[in-house]
C-alpha cells in the first residue's frame, strides 16, 4: 500500500439555479487502496472541519450495482478504468501529483441540483412508460413452464444487468438515452414473457425518451465504451429493429 | 399517423440517414462501375455515356430520385447535427473522447458537408457541362488542372472517411449487428470506402498526375 | 404492551388458507377508497406497493435515493430459496420450513416460517413471469445451486446479480402502477415520523432530502419496508443510507422492537484494510460451493498461500464440519473465522483474514468453467482488492451483514400499533436468531407480493376508520418534533468546526464500540461495558457534532447526523437485549454459554422466547417483554452441522 497527493478540481454549485465553477483542492497521503468516493469522503470531512461545505454527490451501495453513483471524472464517465462505477474505481489508478477534474454527470434531462448531484429521474420515467411485463401478482404459470434456452436467457442477463446509473447518457456527444433503454426493451423482446407487449413496449419507450429532450443516437459508441456493467450497443441495434417494426406494423 | 410518428421520433430520423445513405451507397457503386471504363479507353468511356444518355426517361429518373436522396441526407443530417449541438455544446469543460478510432463519428457532418460542396462543383462541371463536348473530353480537360483534381482527391477522402463509419452506422440503424458478422461488416466498411477511395480518386489521380495526357 | 401474534388454529399446513378464508376482504370497487403508506422500495416495499395498487388501493411510496430502483435489495448476489423442488434431490415446503427454523436455531414462530416455505414456490412463478432472466439449464427449465444449511438444492439465481433481478422486476412492477396513477412516487424522502391517531398509524412525516421541507403523508394504513439496522456498526456491508430511522421512530410511538441483538455477521467479506474505509463488500456465500476455507496450521505463518504445502494448512471448517463442511450456515463459519484469527492464524496484513482456495476447484473443473460460475465475483474482487482468486487465494473475513432482528409484528405483519405493518428485513419475524443464505430474498417478496395485501385487507375490513387530514393536531405536534429535533442537531453548528466532531467520526466510535463489544461473540462484562460507555458518546454527538449548511437544502451531513443520532438510542436496546439474552443461539454467542468444544449452546428452557422492547422514554429504561415460542411441528434440538 502506498500513498499519493492529488489536485482535485471539482464543479461546486450551489443548486439548479446557481451558476457553477470549478473549485481547487488540494489532498495529501491518499492511500491507493481508497476507492474514489472514500477519497472524496477524506476531502469532505477535511472541509467540514475546516468549516466550508462538503462536496454533494451521489452514493448509495458501494459496490457497484446500486447505480446511485457517478462523475465526469477528467471528461470520462466513472473515470479512466473499464467497467466500473466510480465507487469501485480504486486510487491506484492515479498517480502521485495528478490533478483530477471532477464534473456531474450532465444532460439536458439531468438538471445539476447540488456540486456532483444530479436528477435522473428521467430514466424512470422511460421505465414507467413500458419497461416491464404487465402481470399482476398471483395467478402466473409454473416457472419451468415456460422454457428459455440457456443462451436466450443469458443474451436477456446482459441487457438486464443495467444499473441505471445513466453514465450512457453523461458521455454521449449527443446525450442520448439509447443505451438504456435498449437495454430494457432488448431484456424483454428477447424473453417470451415480452412477447405480447413487445410492439407497444418499443413505441411507449422510444416516445417517452424523446419527450424527455435527449439526444438523438449518432452510433458514436461512447456509451459502450463508459458502461460500467458492459452493456453492449448490439441492444441499440435490437431496439432500432424493434422501434422500426413495431412501427410498421403496430395499430 | 403512424408514418409521421416513425419518421419524426429519433430513430426514425436515423432510419432516414441509413436508407437514404444505403441508396446513395448503391447509386455509388453503379457510378463507380460507369466510371470504371473510364480507364478502358476514352471510347469505351464515351460509348458508355452516350448509351446511357439515350434513354432521357431513366436519367430523369434517376437525377430527380438521387436530388431528393440527397436532399434527405442533407437536411435530416443538418437537422440532427443542430439538435445535439443543442445538448452536447459546453457541456463539460474537459471532454475525452473514450473510443478510440472516433475521428470518423465525429466528423461527420463536417465530412458531409465537403462531400456536398463536392457535389456541386461535380454537377455543375460535369452534368451541366456543354453538351457539344463529349464527356471523355470535359473529364480530361477538367480533370488535368492540377487545382480541380486535388480539390477532387480531397472530396474522395471526405467521402471515405465519411463512409468508414456511416456504412457501419447504417447496418447498426437497420439493427444489424450481430457478433457473427460483425467481422465481415468492419472489413465491409473498411472495404467499400477504399473500394470508392480507388475508382473515383484513381480517375482524379489518372489524369492530375498526367498519366492520362493521352486521353 | 399487548404481545398477541394472532396465530391461525388449525394443523400448520392449513394454518395459511384457513386464515386467508377466515380473513376480511374488501370490496374491489371499495379499494380505489383506502390508502396506503409504503415506506422503502426493496422487494418488500416495491412489491407491496405494486400488489396493493394492483388490487385498487391508493398507495403513496417512498424512498430515500433518487430512484426506487436503488434500495439495497438490489446488492443481493447469490439466489432466492424456493422449494420447488426442481432437481428432485428430496426438497418439499416442510424441509424448507425445517431448514429455515433449525438455521434460524428455533427462534422465530412455526407459523410464519412454515407461511414462507409455502408461498416461496409462487414468488419465483411470479418472478419468472415478470421477465427476470434466471439461470437456465440447456433444456430452458431453471437452473438451481446449493447455498449454505441445506443438502438440496433449491437456490435460484441470475448470475450474481439475483437481488439486482428480482429488484428490477418488482420495480417494474411498481413501475407500471406510477404509470397507471395507482402509486404516487415520492423520491428522496425520508421518513422522520410516524404520526399515530386515536392509537392507530395514520401517515407519516418526511423530510424532502432536496430542498429540506418537512411534510405530512397521510393514509389508512402504513407499511415500514425500510430494511435492517446494520450500519449501527458503522462499517458493514449495507448501502450507505441504510439507517434505523423509521423503525425507531415507529418504535418510540409505540412499536415493539424484536431481538435487536440478533444481527447476522456475514463470513464472506473483502477484510477491512483501513481507517478511511466506509463500507465492507460482501463475496457471495456461492463461493463457499467450490471455494475451501483454510489458514495455515502454524500461528503467524508469513509466507504466500502458494508457499504453504498443504500439510501445513488447516481446512477447518471440513476438519470440524465432515457433513456440511465449507458450508456450514453463515453464523458458523464467521465464527470458526474469527476463532481461527483469535488463536493468531489470521492472514492478511491485518492478520484478520482467512483464504478462500479454488485452486482444487480449478482443477477439477477447469478455469474456464470456474470462471463462467463466478467470474463477475471475481472480478468485483480484484478489483478492490488487486489480486486474482483464479491465481491465488482469496482473502475473507466476516462483516456485519444482515439484521434478524426488527420490529415485532403478528402473524398477519401488523406491528403492536394497530395500522402500522413492518415487511422485509424492517420486521423479526422469520430468520430467527440466523438467517440461512438466499432467504432474505425470498421474505421479502414473500411478505410484499404474497402476504401484506390480505392482512391489509382484513386490517381495513374489521376497523372502522374516521377520515383524518394533515391538519390534525396530531400531525402537526409530529412535524414540531421534526423540526425541533433537527433544530437541535444544529444548534452547536454555528460557532464553526472548532473543538466539535463531524458526524463520521462518532459514527466510528460508536461503530467501534458495537463491533467490540456487542459483534461476533459477546459476554457480560464487554456488554455492560459497553452500556456504560454509550451515554458518554451520545452526549458528546449532541454536544459537540458539527454540522455544515442549513436545513432547508440538500444537506448530506444532516442527513446522516439525523441517522445517527437514532443509531446512538438504538445501540442501546441492541446491547440490554444482548445482555438479557443469557444463551447462545444462532448468531448471537454468549461466551457463558458454550458447549465444551466451543460451540454455541442454546438454553430452550430460560431462552425459548423472542425478546420485545418497549420504548419507555427518554430517561426510562426501556421495557422487556416475551413472547413465548413453542413448537409443535419441529422438536428444537442443538444444532449440528457435524
Amino acid at each position: 500500500m502506498s500513498s499519493i497527493n492529488l489536485t482535485l478540481k471539482i464543479w461546486r454549485q450551489q443548486n439548479s439555479d446557481a451558476l457553477g465553477q470549478l473549485e481547487t483542492y488540494t489532498l495529501d497521503a491518499i492511500h491507493t487502496d481508497m476507492s474514489f468516493l472514500e477519497m472524496l469522503d477524506v476531502l469532505n470531512e477535511k472541509l467540514t472541519k475546516e468549516g466550508q461545505d462538503p462536496v454533494a454527490f451521489d452514493h448509495d451501495c458501494r459496490e457497484g450495482i446500486c447505480g446511485m453513483c457517478g462523475a465526469i471524472i477528467d471528461g470520462v464517465a466513472h473515470g479512466p478504468e473499464k467497467e466500473v462505477t466510480l465507487c469501485q474505481l480504486h486510487m491506484r489508478h492515479f498517480k502521485d501529483g495528478d490533478t483530477i477534474v471532477i464534473e456531474p454527470f450532465r444532460s439536458r434531462a439531468y438538471p445539476v441540483k447540488r456540486d456532483l448531484l444530479i436528477d435522473r429521474s428521467a430514466l424512470d420515467r422511460i421505465i414507467q412508460s413500458g419497461g416491464y411485463v404487465s402481470v399482476n401478482t398471483g395467478g402466473t404459470v409454473d416457472g419451468n413452464s415456460i422454457p428459455i434456452p440457456s443462451q436466450q436467457s443469458e443474451l436477456a442477463m446482459d441487457a438486464a444487468a443495467c444499473i441505471g446509473c445513466g453514465a450512457c447518457v453523461a458521455s454521449c456527444p449527443n446525450g442520448a438515452a439509447m443505451l438504456f433503454t435498449s437495454a430494457k426493451v432488448s431484456q424483454l423482446a428477447l424473453l417470451p414473457q415480452g412477447q405480447v407487449e413487445r410492439k407497444q413496449r418499443a413505441l411507449a419507450m422510444v416516445e417517452q425518451m424523446d419527450k424527455e429532450g435527449f439526444g438523438n443516437c449518432t452510433n458514436a459508441k461512447e456509451c459502450e465504451a463508459v458502461c460500467p456493467k458492459g452493456i453492449s450497443i448490439r441492444n441499440i441495434a435490437r431496439l432500432n429493429k424493434e422501434y422500426l417494426f413495431a412501427a410498421m406494423t403496430e395499430g | 399517423m403512424w408514418f409521421v410518428r416513425l419518421l419524426s421520433s429519433s430513430i426514425g430520423k436515423k432510419l432516414i440517414m441509413a436508407t437514404s445513405g444505403l441508396l446513395l451507397v448503391l447509386f455509388l457503386m453503379t457510378h463507380a462501375a460507369g466510371n470504371a471504363t473510364i480507364f478502358m479507353s476514352s471510347d469505351v468511356f464515351q460509348g458508355y455515356a452516350d448509351e446511357l444518355h439515350s434513354h432521357p426517361l431513366i436519367v430523369l429518373i434517376f437525377s430527380i430520385s438521387l436530388l431528393v436522396l440527397v436532399l434527405c441526407h442533407v437536411a435530416v443530417g443538418l437537422y440532427l447535427f443542430w439538435e445535439n449541438r443543442q445538448v452536447s455544446t459546453s457541456r463539460y469543460i474537459i471532454t475525452k473522447r473514450v473510443v478510440k478510432n472516433s475521428f470518423a463519428s465525429e466528423t461527420m457532418p463536417y465530412t458531409g458537408l465537403v462531400v456536398l460542396l463536392f457535389l456541386s462543383v461535380h454537377i455543375f462541371g460535369f452534368t451541366f457541362s456543354p453538351k457539344h463536348v463529349d464527356i471523355s473530353v470535359t473529364v480530361k480537360n477538367l480533370l488535368s488542372n492540377f487545382f480541380y483534381s486535388l480539390f477532387y482527391v480531397i472530396a474522395f477522402i471526405a467521402l471515405t472517411i465519411h463512409l468508414s463509419h456511416g456504412f457501419w452506422s447504417m447496418l447498426q440503424t437497420f439493427g444489424i449487428n450481430h457478433p457473427r458478422y460483425n467481422t465481415l461488416i468492419s472489413r465491409l466498411t473498411l472495404g467499400i470506402p477504399l473500394f470508392f477511395l480507388l475508382i473515383f480518386g484513381g480517375v482524379a489521380l489518372y489524369f492530375m498526375t498526367g498519366l492520362g495526357a493521352n486521353y | 404492551m399487548e404481545l398477541n401474534a394472532r396465530v391461525p388454529a388449525g394443523p400448520l399446513e392449513k394454518k395459511w388458507d384457513n386464515h386467508r378464508f377466515s380473513n376480511k376482504l374488501v370490496n374491489p370497487a371499495n379499494r380505489r377508497k383506502y390508502s396506503a403508506i409504503v415506506v422503502g422500495t426493496g422487494l418488500a416495499g416495491a412489491s407491496a406497493a405494486a400488489t396493493l395498487s394492483e388490487q385498487g388501493y391508493q398507495v403513496k411510496s417512498f424512498c430515500i435515493q433518487d430512484s426506487p430502483r436503488r434500495a439495497h435489495s438490489i446488492a443481493a448476489q447469490g439466489g432466492i430459496n424456493a422449494a420447488k423442488n426442481y432437481q428432485n434431490d428430496g426438497d418439499s415446503v416442510f424441509r424448507l420450513f425445517y431448514d429455515t427454523i433449525k438455521g434460524g436455531d428455533f427462534r422465530s414462530r412455526e407459523a410464519n416460517v412454515y407461511r414462507l416455505a409455502q408461498v416461496s414456490t409462487e414468488i419465483i412463478d411470479q418472478c419468472v413471469a415478470q421477465g427476470v432472466p434466471f439461470a437456465r439449464e440447456y433444456g430452458g427449465t431453471l437452473a438451481n445451486r446449493s447455498f449454505g444449511g441445506a443438502q438440496v438444492s433449491r437456490t435460484f439465481y441470475a448470475r450474481g446479480q439475483t437481488g439486482q433481478q428480482l429488484l428490477l422486476g418488482a420495480y417494474g412492477a411498481l413501475s407500471r402502477q406510477i404509470h397507471a396513477g395507482g402509486v404516487e412516487m415520492f423520491t428522496r424522502r425520508e421518513m422522520m415520523d410516524v404520526v399515530v391517531v386515536d392509537g392507530r398509524a395514520r401517515g407519516i412525516t418526511t423530510r424532502n432530502i432536496m430542498t429540506g421541507e418537512i411534510e405530512s403523508h397521510v393514509a389508512d394504513v402504513v407499511i415500514l419496508a425500510t430494511g435492517g439496522y446494520g450500519n449501527v456498526y458503522f462499517l458493514s456491508t449495507n448501502a450507505m443510507a441504510s439507517n434505523v430511522t423509521a423503525a425507531w421512530r415507529a418504535h418510540k410511538k409505540g412499536a415493539g422492537f424484536a431481538n435487536p441483538s440478533f444481527v447476522q455477521i456475514h463470513p464472506t467479506c473483502i477484510p477491512v484494510h483501513g481507517d478511511y474505509q466506509s463500507k465492507l463488500t460482501l463475496m457471495s456465500e456461492s463461493l463457499r460451493n467450490d471455494g475451501r476455507v483454510w489458514v495455515p496450521k502454524k500461528q503467524g505463518d508469513k509466507r504466500l498461500p502458494a508457499d504453504i504445502p498443504e500439510d501445513e494448512r488447516d481446512y477447518y471448517l471440513e476438519n470440524k464440519y465432515p457433513s456440511f463442511g465449507n458450508l456450514v450456515p453463515r453464523d458458523v463459519a464467521s465464527r470458526n473465522a474469527k476463532e481461527q484469527c483469535d488463536l493468531g492464524k489470521g492472514v492478511g496484513n491485518t492478520q484478520l483474514a482467512v483464504y478462500l482456495d479454488f485452486a482444487e476447484a480449478i482443477n477439477r473443473d477447469g478455469e474456464a468453467a470456474i470462471f463462467k460460475k463466478y467470474g463477475n465475483l471475481f472480478q468485483m474482487y480484484e478489483k478492490i482488492t488487486d489480486s486474482n482468486p483464479m491465481k491465488e487465494p482469496m482473502m475473507i473475513y466476516p462483516a456485519v451483514h444482515y439484521t434478524m432482528g426488527g420490529l415485532w409484528v403478528d402473524y398477519d405483519l401488523m406491528t403492536n400499533i394497530p395500522g402500522l405493518f413492518a415487511i422485509g428485513e424492517c420486521n423479526f419475524s422469520d430468520h430467527g436468531a440466523n438467517r440461512l443464505g438466499a432467504s432474505a430474498l425470498m421474505q421479502g417478496l414473500a411478505d410484499g407480493y404474497f402476504v401484506i395485501a390480505t392482512s391489509i385487507a382484513h386490517y381495513l375490513g374489521t376497523n372502522k376508520l374516521e377520515k383524518v387530514s394533515e391538519h390534525e393536531q396530531d400531525f402537526i405536534d409530529s412535524r414540531r418534533v421534526v423540526e425541533d429535533r433537527i433544530a437541535k442537531l444544529l444548534k452547536n453548528s454555528a460557532g464553526g468546526p472548532a473543538g466539535k466532531f463531524t458526524v463520521d467520526e462518532i459514527h466510528k466510535e460508536l461503530g467501534k464500540l458495537m463491533w467490540d463489544n456487542c459483534g461476533m461473540a459477546r459476554n457480560k462484562e464487554d456488554l455492560e461495558k459497553a452500556l456504560k460507555e454509550l451515554p458518554a458518546i451520545k452526549q458528546k454527538f449532541w454536544d459537540y457534532v458539527y454540522i455544515p449548511g442549513d436545513t432547508k437544502e440538500i444537506n448530506q451531513s444532516l442527513e446522516r447526523a439525523g441517522r445517527l443520532a437514532d443509531f446512538l438510542e438504538f445501540a442501546e436496546i441492541m446491547i440490554r437485549d444482548a445482555l438479557t439474552r443469557g444463551e447462545s443461539c444462532g448468531c448471537h454467542l454468549r461466551e457463558e454459554s458454550q458447549t465444551e468444544d466451543n460451540e454455541a449452546k442454546r438454553d430452550d428452557e430460560n431462552y425459548s422466547h423472542v425478546s420485545v422492547w418497549e420504548y419507555a422514554g427518554q430517561q426510562e429504561e426501556p421495557k422487556l417483554h416475551i413472547e413465548p415460542l413453542s413448537f409443535e411441528n419441529v422438536t428444537p434440538s442443538q444444532r449440528s452441522y457435524k
